[in-house]
């Protein structure tokens, strides 16, 4: 057989083997090269708001290409310890350590060149569909018109080259170092060693750890911290001892109670046992900074996904908790030269003004916080926003009575309050005390009245009575204008555009398009690498399967020979990835969870359904490698006898 | 009472355009409680021969019966379910399973058969006791020797009570002392249990301890001696000359 013959037999079977591996270089090449197209793209510098487009997608593909190229040295590595054999066999029949690196150098630039070439083209066709799906997301009605970017081109091809240009010389120092004994032996065994008191002690370290590290987590942005060095000192050990956590999570604990399970077997295992516990077991270990590396970078992916969608999915929220109505004025002129443009154009809609004045309030009795000394401000005499009942058309107040309502859940966070309790209002230079009823979720005013802190809500004679005596300077008024039909929203908000106001005013809609163009665009930014995140630990984690199934082959042939059947062993198989892609999984996902929990609410005013959502896409994503892993133990299996 | 006949066999290997016919018509009788060598140089198909006995393999042609039940007629399924009850193997290279300990690999093939606890415990103590794996029960396979890797393993072999055993090269990776051992243990469980063993084997010593040797050359049998009442020694003589014939070389 010629070398050129040795090149392509050894080709084809490499990409049946490692279709995925073709896949993941493949998909990480097209993001590379659609992101770096849309970066040189201008209509993404359009894009108005806070966050310049363009400068996000860098950031992203920045980022993306050191993922990249850590997964390909990795997955190389991978690749040329298992052909270790092979590399052995051809040194012995002759072939120099030279005619081997330039065989493998060879077979390595068709196929990762060929892969890229491939990528590039579904890169370009995909660059479009991300253009139109980030338009969508942010919401901005142009259509994605897209031209093919030289430039991305060849800096695709630059950076790429520069990775395989490491994996060859990694390659390189591979060959250099071995010797043919020493290859022959390259097939790594997992030794089954005892379980010793020392695994139990680091098992148990790890669960404190994690534990302690989820148990700060919970409280760290109460006010137990007294300054913001203690709150980083708390961020710092919360990272720390969660992944120290994780690892040792895999180094002892895993062992060490499926240890306990099978110690209470007493020997006596059934066959799903065989094939997951005990061979998990061992295999856990070996591998538990792999898998922590794993996990960690599923739960910051997971983590960032969820925060990012939070803020994206509350946009709507918070714009209408911002802004009181559809269109939002403090100045009645304002406001009625609005309505004579909506009038012109046959607009239906309904006015409400609220008359608003601010007040010195004292909350001190109802702040559920025990130690009020350290506060910014002054609880006994906060200046809240105060409405009648009657303003708001549905709520009746009692005179000795005093309701609070749209109350931000960020500060809510700093400053809880109580279910009830008293508060004072001053009137006429002493304080009245009120009957505090509770909180409602309602927003009746905007945004620049409260700054994020509740309204009162009390009797209409009260108010009247405060009124008279305020200084005219603190009356204020707000008059919201609501649409009859929804549907007139765009022309109306584009006839609010065109008009100048001399005093603030507010378009729900424009609020909440602003938001999401901010937040769309790292959502954006921040899923594809969360994707690319998933794609590459996947991968990773299922030739790592491969590789242990190939070890586990033998033990397949010998239960088989012993009678069990191919359904039986399945079975344990299936159990046995669950464990393997589920435990990272699942480790993952509480430590994102705790994660979220712990800030979630700087981002958005939405918790559970954004990061629920998240967590189950990626969940099933993830599930897929898990799934493959199966099908291929399958095919072991099938051939084992 | 015959406990396995074979007639006929027939297995050939490889393609249309180039077959190799490796047992060219074999026939085998095996009574209960038998101790059967089957000896032949390298490529005889005295492997074969035993892979197709023991189920693992089908045959081409031919028919096997083993307590009265039609092998080759059997599903791969109720082939598994055959095994897991009747059958019992024991492997040159051991085929003890890395990640479980002795009694875990032992008890295996109780598990599949759903064995309860108790009695698996109680079998487990009985052949533990007569195999001398008691102190090792709980070390890992890479924990401890050969030879008592091949005890464990021939431990699992006997644990369910199968009518037949087979054994292919069971002294192949052993040293000659942990050699003798097992054959003696072998030999004895064998006498105890009246448990049929079939021994693929080119050990002529090895193959001593049987009590009938069965030669085969180019897939066929070629002859075969009965220990009778001789002693193990001269049973040994007797195959280390048929077995020089065979091999066309004089010892």
């Amino acid at each position: 057989m010629s070398m050129k013959q040795l090149l392509f037999r050894n080709l084809k079977q490499n990409i049946q083997h490692y279709y995925l591996y073709v896949f993941a270089l493949m998909f990480a090449s097209a993001l590379y090269f659609a992101f770096v197209t849309l970066q040189y793209d201008p209509s993404l510098d359009a894009i108005k708001g806070g966050v310049k487009g363009a400068a996000a997608v860098r950031t992203g593909a920045v980022l993306l290409i050191v993922i990249v190229a850590v997964f390909l040295l990795y997955a190389n590595a991978l690749f040329i310890q298992r052909r270790g054999h092979e590399i052995a066999l051809l040194q012995l029949i002759g072939m120099t350590k030279r005619n081997i690196f330039f065989m493998l150098a060879a077979e390595n630039v068709i196929l990762y060149y060929g892969t890229l070439i491939i990528g590039i083209l579904v890169g370009f066709a995909a660059s479009k569909l991300l253009m139109m799906i980030l338009f969508k997301i942010i919401d901005i009605p142009l259509a994605a018109s897209l031209s093919f970017s030289g430039r991305a081109l060849v800096q695709t091809l630059i950076v790429f080259s520069v990775i395989d240009v490491l994996m060859m010389g990694m390659n390189h120092l591979f060959l250099k170092k071995q010797t043919i004994l020493s290859l022959f032996r390259t097939t790594s065994t997992t030794e089954a060693k005892h379980v010793s008191v020392w695994n139990m002690v680091v098992g148990m370290v790890g669960i404190i750890l994690i534990g302690s590290g989820y148990g700060i987590s919970t409280k760290l942005f109460s006010s137990d911290w007294k300054s913001v060095q203690g709150l980083f000192m708390a961020m710092a050990f919360i990272l720390g001892a969660v992944i120290i956590g994780t690892y040792l999570f895999f180094k002892g604990t895993i062992s060490f109670l499926f240890h306990l399970w099978r110690k209470q077997k007493d020997g006596y295992l059934s066959i799903n046992d065989v094939l997951s516990v005990s061979s998990l077991m061992f295999r856990m270990k070996s591998n538990a900074l792999l898998l922590t590396i794993i996990t960690t970078v599923s739960a910051i992916a997971i983590g960032l996904i969820s925060l990012s969608y939070i803020s994206y999915y509350s946009a709507e929220r918070s714009a209408q908790n911002y802004v009181a109505a559809d269109f939002a004025f403090t100045d009645k002129k304002d406001a009625a030269r609005f309505t004579a443009a909506l009038r012109s154009h046959d607009i239906r809609y309904r006015e409400t003004i609220i008359d608003v004045i601010e007040a010195p309030t004292d909350i001190s009795m109802i702040l559920d916080i025990a130690d009020q000394s350290r506060l910014q401000f002054q609880p006994s005499a906060a200046p809240l926003s105060v409405i009648s009942d009657t303003s708001t058309g549905r709520i009746d107040v009692k005179p000795n009575e005093a309701l609070l309502t749209g109350y931000e859940d960020l500060l809510r966070q700093f400053l809880p309050f109580k279910e009830t309790g008293t508060i004072r209002l001053e009137e006429n230079g002493r304080m009245v005390p009120l009957h505090y009823l509770g909180m409602k979720k309602d927003y009746y005013v905007n945004y620049h009245f409260t700054y994020g802190m509740p309204t009162v809500i009390v009797d209409q004679t009260m108010f009247d009575r405060l009124q008279k005596e305020t200084d005219p300077q603190k009356k204020k008024v707000h008059i919201g204008i609501h649409l009859t039909d929804e549907t007139n929203i765009e022309r109306a908000d584009q006839l609010f555009q065109r008009m100048e106001f001399s005093s603030i005013a507010d378009s729900r809609l424009m609020m909440s398009r602003h938001q999401k163009q901010t937040f769309g665009l790292i959502m954006f930014v921040v899923t594809f690498l969360g994707l690319a995140f998933l794609v590459t630990s996947g991968c990773i984690l299922y030739f790592k399967q491969m590789g242990a199934g190939e070890e586990e082959r033998p033990n397949y042939t010998i239960l088989r020979k012993l009678g069990f059947t191919e359904k039986d062993l399945l079975g344990g198989i299936r159990r046995k990835q669950l464990f393997y892609f589920g435990i990272p999984l699942l480790l993952g996902l509480s430590h994102s969870y705790f994660a979220v929990r712990s800030g979630w609410f700087f981002f958005g005013t939405e918790l559970w359904t954004p990061m629920l959502t998240v967590m189950a896409i990626y969940t099933a994503c993830y599930s897929l490698f898990g799934v493959l892993s199966v099908r291929y133990d399958k095919q072991l299996i099938r051939k084992a006898l | 009472m015959v406990i396995l006949e074979a007639t006929n066999i027939h297995k050939t290997y490889g393609t249309k355009k180039n077959l190799q016919e490796v047992l060219k018509g074999i026939d085998l009788r095996v009574e209960k409680g038998e101790f059967l060598a089957i000896m032949g140089p390298s490529g005889s198909g005295k492997t074969t021969l035993l892979n197709v006995l023991s189920s693992i393999d089908r045959v081409s042609e031919g028919a096997i019966f083993i307590e009265g039940n039609n092998v080759v007629a059997m599903k791969d399924r109720e082939l598994a379910e055959f095994r897991k009850r009747h059958v019992g193997f024991i492997f040159q290279e051991y085929h003890l399973l890395d990640t479980l300990t002795v009694k875990e690999n032992v008890l295996l093939p109780l598990s599949i058969t759903k064995t309860p606890k108790r009695e698996a415990e109680k079998k487990f103590a009985e052949l533990a006791a007569e195999l001398g794996i008691i102190d090792i029960q709980n070390h890992y396979p890479s924990e401890i020797s050969g030879g008592q890797k091949q005890r464990a393993a021939a431990a699992r072999a006997f644990i369910h009570e199968p009518s037949i055993i087979f054994a292919d090269e069971p002294t192949g990776a052993l040293d000659s002392k942990s050699a003798s051992d097992l054959l003696h243990k072998l030999q004895q469980l064998n006498k105890k249990r009246k448990t049929t063993i079939i021994m693929v084997t080119h050990d002529p010593v090895a193959a001593s301890f049987s009590g009938r040797v069965v030669f085969i050359k180019d897939g066929q049998l070629y002859t075969q001696l009965y220990k009778g009442t001789e002693t193990r020694q001269q049973f040994f003589q007797a195959i280390m000359q048929t077995q020089g014939v065979l091999g066309g070389v004089r010892p």
